[in-house]
Parts: structure tokens; C-alpha cells; sequence
């Protein structure tokens, strides 16, 4: 019974961790290219998912329910185009040459201006998106796990899929990879690093709108649980190591595992959310004897 | 610095004086004669009220520019750090029955004690990873102090009562004023002196890079933690105020959000000075008032937009001013006040 309830907690946790490791591949993605650490994807998570909602409801509201789908794909796919050119064009590249500090004090700041551009759109209580994946629960033997939860799973694993082999085979990931080597070497062989930076934050945009939509057909589609899933990324990304892919994957399951199981140990004891704080104190813990995360680089550093 | 023409410098104290010439002397006596003096008698209950809001987000502003301006390591726990400092004075006064004056020390301390704790992971991990490890750190306090119900009072939160100083009690704006002035200047120059002296200048030096600063013989551990507790100090002073100022804590008062804006006001006002941290919180905070005064016109105009609007403009606001500060003048306002200063000086020649 104590055993079953353990593999209960380890299965959905790392069913949970799939969206985690979603949200982290964003993240490591546009790291690896462009040396920018993105701390505003949980928002704009929230900014796709809340588009998303928009876009299903005016399709079901004219009365095309049956197109809801390509719709609200063709219309993320618009919005990431548009966030990502905002971003490069008129963020970053005035930023060439300045410390990587400034960077990331950008994307805080321009992960508060899309969350208060979501307040001000789309203000008050969380919204209920239309059905998209099957809900309920089944069993296998005596460990009942969410439908929801698994369909979000298989959905995040395709996607992760996905991006890694546009990352490993085609010319553009080889770009990517060339770029986050060294960008003046990249630009010297004729890669253009703004196409690059573009081309990563479209990919972050759209990872974080299908992982928002996952996390509002799941739970519900508010800002608070999207932000709550938008931090636990964080230490996801940096127990895995920055620089490595199969660490964000990695890191995402340790994550949500770590978060079924003080919430299922540890609850009763400190009287609920420990599965919110979990994660940090062992990230933290991890951090203090891997520095730089399962699998990221030792960086040798010169003077 | 460029000094008035003709000043010159015969020793190092006079190279480190805050206040160099006569006529910065006469300017610095006689502003601080009207602003503590007259000021506080011909203003506003409202006006007195806002600049004792800034007055203790200065303070803490203060110690995070400390840390994160002169010693390079960021902090997005601060508004947790704060939490810290509130709650220790308000489970003395409300448990233990201590005036508030005793809680002061206590709170800079334990808030101290609590910044080292987190500030321990920055021996071996920098950049994102230590602002990620303080973001874990506002969470994890946070957490904290929702839990312990018993002696935070969970959700509900604490309530305060006044502030006593023999019989003079504070219950109003001007009293506050005075309070919060005193620590105010107490501590701008305890800050000032810190920054210019041996510890300020190990600051610097492992902010510009830590390898060469510890192949300098600087002692990389000991100056770091100092940094933190140095912020984390200031934040429990800061915090200590907020408690008696609003006379009630409680957890919603202390965002994540908060945190954000004190980077917002140091990087506005100029990372890495002490007057600079004054020009951004002034700054910011007069927006964010001009903001909130525009409001209720805005939403009666535009009823559609809703009843966050104004939250969700203040942050749009915010972030705006704050990015294009970072891409237009990364220095700040304090950079730009140099210049000025500058070229009233060498005004009509251009040497």
C-alpha cells in the first residue's frame, strides 16, 4: 500500500514534470543560442494561453466550433511572430555589446509588461477553456492517474521531440547550435544572429502558449496557477544545467517529481504547498554541490 | 568627477569629502534646512504620507544597490528580506511586548542572519544561478511566514499598535517623518562610508570580476556574505518602518512583484551610487502617483478596459520606463545628473 502510494505520487509526478520540462526547453533553447536567460516565459505562457482562450471562443462563438483547433494554432503561430519580432527588433538589438546583466534585467521587465498587458486584456477570474483533451481517470491495477495529465504528457513529449530535431538536423538548428558557440564565428560563416535570436524566441513563444494551453485544460486557465507553473521552470532549467537539453527533460521530471511528493508526504505535517517550495530547497541543495547543474558545462573561466 | 575650476585636492581626504566646496556646503545646509525645517509644516497630510512611503523604500533600495550595484550579485528575494525584517518586529511587539525601538536592532540582525543563510550558495554559483537561488529564497520565506501561523498569524496577519519614544507617540505624518528621516540619513551615510571605504572598494572589485579580485587577496567568501548581510540589514531596517508605519503586516503586502521594482528603481537611478538610488525611487514612485491620479479619469473614460486596469497599466508603466532606461541609458539618472553638472560647470567653453 505504501509502496503503491509512492509509484501513485512517482507516476503522476512525472506526468506533471512533462509540462515543467516543456516550459525549461524554452528556456534552454534560447540560452544555448543567445546567452539570454528568459525569465519571462511563465508570462509569456500566460500571454498564448489567454490569446489561445480568446481565439477558441470567437471561433466557437462563430459558429466554426469544428475549426477551433487550426485556428487557435494559426493565430499563436501570428502572436509568437509578433512577440518575437517586438523582442528582437526593438529590445535586443540595442542591447548588442552591452553586460548579459542588462539582458536578463530586460526579460524581467518584459515579462512584468506582458503580464500586466494579460491583467489589463483579460482581467478578473481565470477563464475555462473548451474541452480539448480527454479528462477523467484510469487505473492500472491500483494507481489511478489523471487523463488529462496524460494526454498533456504525451503532448509535451511530441512537441520536445520536435524541437530536438530541429535542434540536432535541420540547417537552422545547426545555425543555432553554431551561434550559441560563438556568434562572431556564427556571423563570420554567414549566419545571421538576428534571424537566430528570432527564430529561438518564436520557438520560446509558441513552446510556452502549447504548455500554457496544456496547463489550462488540466487546471484551470488563471494567471496564478500559469505563474506558479512559469516559476517552477526556473529550477527545473538549473538543476539540469543551462546549457543541456536532456537536462531541461530531466530536470522538468525531477521537478515534478519532487513536487508530488513532498505534496503527498509532507502536506499533512507543514499543513499544504509544500509542493510549491519543494522544488527550490532541492534546487538549492543540488546547486551547492553541482554548481552548474546536472549537465550543464564546467566553464573554465579566465581573467 | 570634474570639480569646479580651480579646485584642487591636497590630500585624500579632501579627494573622498561628500561635500567639497563652500557653495556645495551652503546648497547641501540649506536644502536640508527647508526639507526637515519648513517642509514638513506647509505640505499636505497626502504629500507628507507619499514621500514617507518613498522615504523607506529609499532605505531599502539602499542596501539592495549595495549588493547588486556594488557588489554584482542580484537579489530577487528583496521584498522577501523585507518580509523578514517586518515580521520579526511585529512577533516582538505583538508576543514578547518589546517597543518598537528594541525591535530595530533585532530585526537588522535576524534579517542579516537570514540574508547570509541564502547569500551562502554565491561562494559557488553566480550570474542567473544566484538570481535564481534568491528568487527560491523569497518563496521559500514566504512560505515560512505563511505556515507558522502560531506566531505570524498566517493569512490574517499581525497588527502592529503605535510606535512610542518615551511619551511622544507616533501617530501621525509629521512624527513619521522625523522617525523615518532619521534612519533615513542614519543610514545613507553609513551606505556612503561603507562604499567609499576598503569594504566598498572589495565590492567593486569582485563585481567587475571576482577571479582577478581573489587573485588580488581580497577574500572572495568573506566579502560576498558581508554584502548580503549588509542588504538583507538594510531590508530588516526598512522592513521594521513598514511594520510601524502601517501598523499592520500581513503577507499580501510583500509580492514578488516588489522585488522586481527595487531592481526597477536601482537600475533607474543608477546601479552602483548612492545618490542614484534616491534619483530612481523619487523618480518611479512620483510616476507611479501621476499614474494613479490619471487612473479613475481613464477607466470612466474607457469602462470596457476594466477594474485592473489600473495594476495592469502601473506594471505596463513600469516595465516600459524601466526597459527603456536599460536600453537608452543603462548609467541612470544619476549618470545624467553628472553630466548636466558637468556641462553647467565648463558652460560657455567646451574644454
Amino acid at each position: 500500500m505504501d509502496f503503491m502510494f509512492f509509484l501513485q505520487l512517482t507516476l503522476s509526478g512525472i506526468l506533471v514534470g512533462g509540462i515543467y520540462a516543456l516550459l525549461a526547453l524554452g528556456i534552454v533553447l534560447l540560452y544555448k543560442a543567445s546567452g539570454i536567460f528568459n525569465f519571462a516565459q511563465g508570462d509569456m505562457t500566460a500571454l498564448g494561453a489567454f490569446a489561445a482562450w480568446s481565439l477558441m471562443t470567437w471561433a466557437i462563438d462563430a459558429g466554426l466550433a469544428s475549426l477551433q483547433v487550426p485556428i487557435m494554432i494559426i493565430g499563436v503561430i501570428i502572436l509568437a511572430f509578433i512577440v518575437a519580432f517586438i523582442v528582437e527588433h526593438f529590445m535586443l538589438r540595442p542591447l548588442i555589446g552591452q553586460p548579459v546583466i542588462v539582458a536578463l534585467m530586460l526579460t524581467i521587465c518584459l515579462g512584468m509588461a506582458i503580464s500586466g498587458v494579460v491583467t489589463v486584456i483579460w482581467p478578473g477570474p481565470g477563464r475555462v477553456l473548451p474541452p480539448l483533451i480527454p479528462t477523467g481517470s484510469f487505473n492500472i491495477g491500483p494507481i489511478s492517474l489523471s487523463m488529462g495529465n496524460l494526454t498533456s504528457f504525451i503532448v509535451c513529449m511530441i512537441l520536445f521531440g520536435i524541437c530536438v530535431l530541429f535542434f540536432q538536423k535541420t540547417k537552422l538548428g545547426l545555425a543555432m547550435r553554431g551561434t550559441s558557440e560563438d556568434q562572431q564565428l556564427a556571423q563570420s560563416v554567414g549566419i545571421k544572429v538576428t534571424v537566430i535570436f528570432f527564430a529561438c524566441w518564436f520557438i520560446a513563444q509558441l513552446l510556452g502558449t502549447f504548455s500554457g494551453v496544456l496547463v489550462g485544460s488540466v487546471h484551470i486557465l488563471d494567471r496564478g496557477t500559469l505563474a506558479a507553473f512559469g516559476a517552477r521552470a526556473f529550477p527545473a532549467v538549473l538543476l539540469g544545467g543551462l546549457e543541456s537539453i536532456p537536462g531541461a527533460l530531466i530536470g522538468g521530471f525531477i521537478i515534478g517529481w519532487v513536487e508530488m511528493l513532498s505534496g503527498g508526504y509532507l502536506d499533512k505535517a507543514l499543513g499544504g504547498g509544500a509542493g510549491e517550495i519543494m522544488p527550490f530547497i532541492i534546487m538549492l541543495i543540488i546547486l551547492i554541490f553541482r554548481p552548474y547543474g546536472l549537465f550543464g558545462y564546467k566553464r573554465i573561466e579566465r581573467i | 568627477m570634474k570639480r569646479p575650476c580651480g579646485t584642487f585636492d591636497t590630500d585624500y581626504g579632501q579627494d573622498m569629502a561628500i561635500a567639497r566646496t563652500r557653495f556645495q556646503w551652503i546648497v547641501g545646509i540649506v536644502a536640508a534646512l527647508i526639507f526637515f525645517v519648513v517642509m514638513p509644516f506647509f505640505t499636505s497630510t497626502d504629500m507628507l504620507s507619499k514621500i514617507n512611503i518613498i522615504g523607506i523604500a529609499i532605505i531599502a533600495a539602499l542596501g539592495l544597490n549595495i549588493l547588486t550595484g556594488y557588489c554584482g550579485q542580484l537579489n530577487f528575494g528583496h521584498s522577501g528580506f523585507i518580509a523578514v525584517g517586518a515580521y520579526i518586529t511585529g512577533i516582538l511587539i505583538t508576543h514578547l511586548g518589546w517597543n518598537w525601538w528594541a525591535t530595530v536592532p533585532v530585526a537588522a540582525l535576524g534579517t542579516a542572519l537570514i540574508g547570509l543563510i541564502f547569500g551562502l550558495p554565491s561562494l559557488r554559483i553566480k550570474g542567473f544561478y544566484i538570481a535564481v537561488t534568491t528568487l527560491a529564497a523569497f518563496y521559500i520565506i514566504m512560505f515560512i511566514i505563511i505556515r507558522s501561523e502560531n506566531l505570524t498569524g498566517g493569512i490574517y496577519g499581525l497588527n502592529i499598535g503605535t510606535v512610542q519614544l518615551g511619551n511622544i507617540i507616533f501617530d501621525n505624518e509629521q512624527k513619521f517623518f522625523y522617525l523615518i528621516m532619521f534612519f533615513l540619513v542614519l543610514l545613507t551615510f553609513f551606505a556612503k562610508n561603507i562604499v567609499r571605504g576598503r569594504i566598498g572598494r572589495a565590492f567593486i572589485a569582485i563585481r567587475d570580476n571576482d577571479l582577478a579580485a581573489e587573485l588580488m587577496g581580497i577574500n572572495i567568501f568573506k566579502y560576498k556574505l558581508l554584502a548580503f548581510a549588509i542588504c538583507s540589514a538594510y531590508a530588516g531596517i526598512a522592513g521594521s518602518l513598514f511594520a510601524a508605519y502601517y501598523g499592520y503586516i500581513s503577507a499580501e503586502q510583500f509580492t514578488f512583484r516588489e522585488s522586481i521594482w527595487y531592481i526597477g528603481y536601482i537600475i533607474v537611478g543608477g546601479m552602483g551610487t548612492i545618490a542614484g538610488t534616491f534619483f530612481g525611487v523619487i523618480f518611479l514612485k512620483v510616476l507611479e502617483s501621476i499614474v494613479t491620479g490619471f487612473a479613475p479619469d481613464l477607466s470612466s473614460l474607457l469602462p470596457v478596459l476594466g477594474s485592473q486596469l489600473i495594476s495592469g497599466l502601473m506594471i505596463i508603466m513600469f516595465s516600459i520606463v524601466v526597459i527603456l532606461f536599460l536600453i537608452f541609458e543603462p548609467r541612470g539618472l544619476y549618470h545624467r545628473w553628472e553630466l548636466a553638472k558637468t556641462t553647467i560647470r565648463l558652460w560657455p567653453f567646451l574644454y
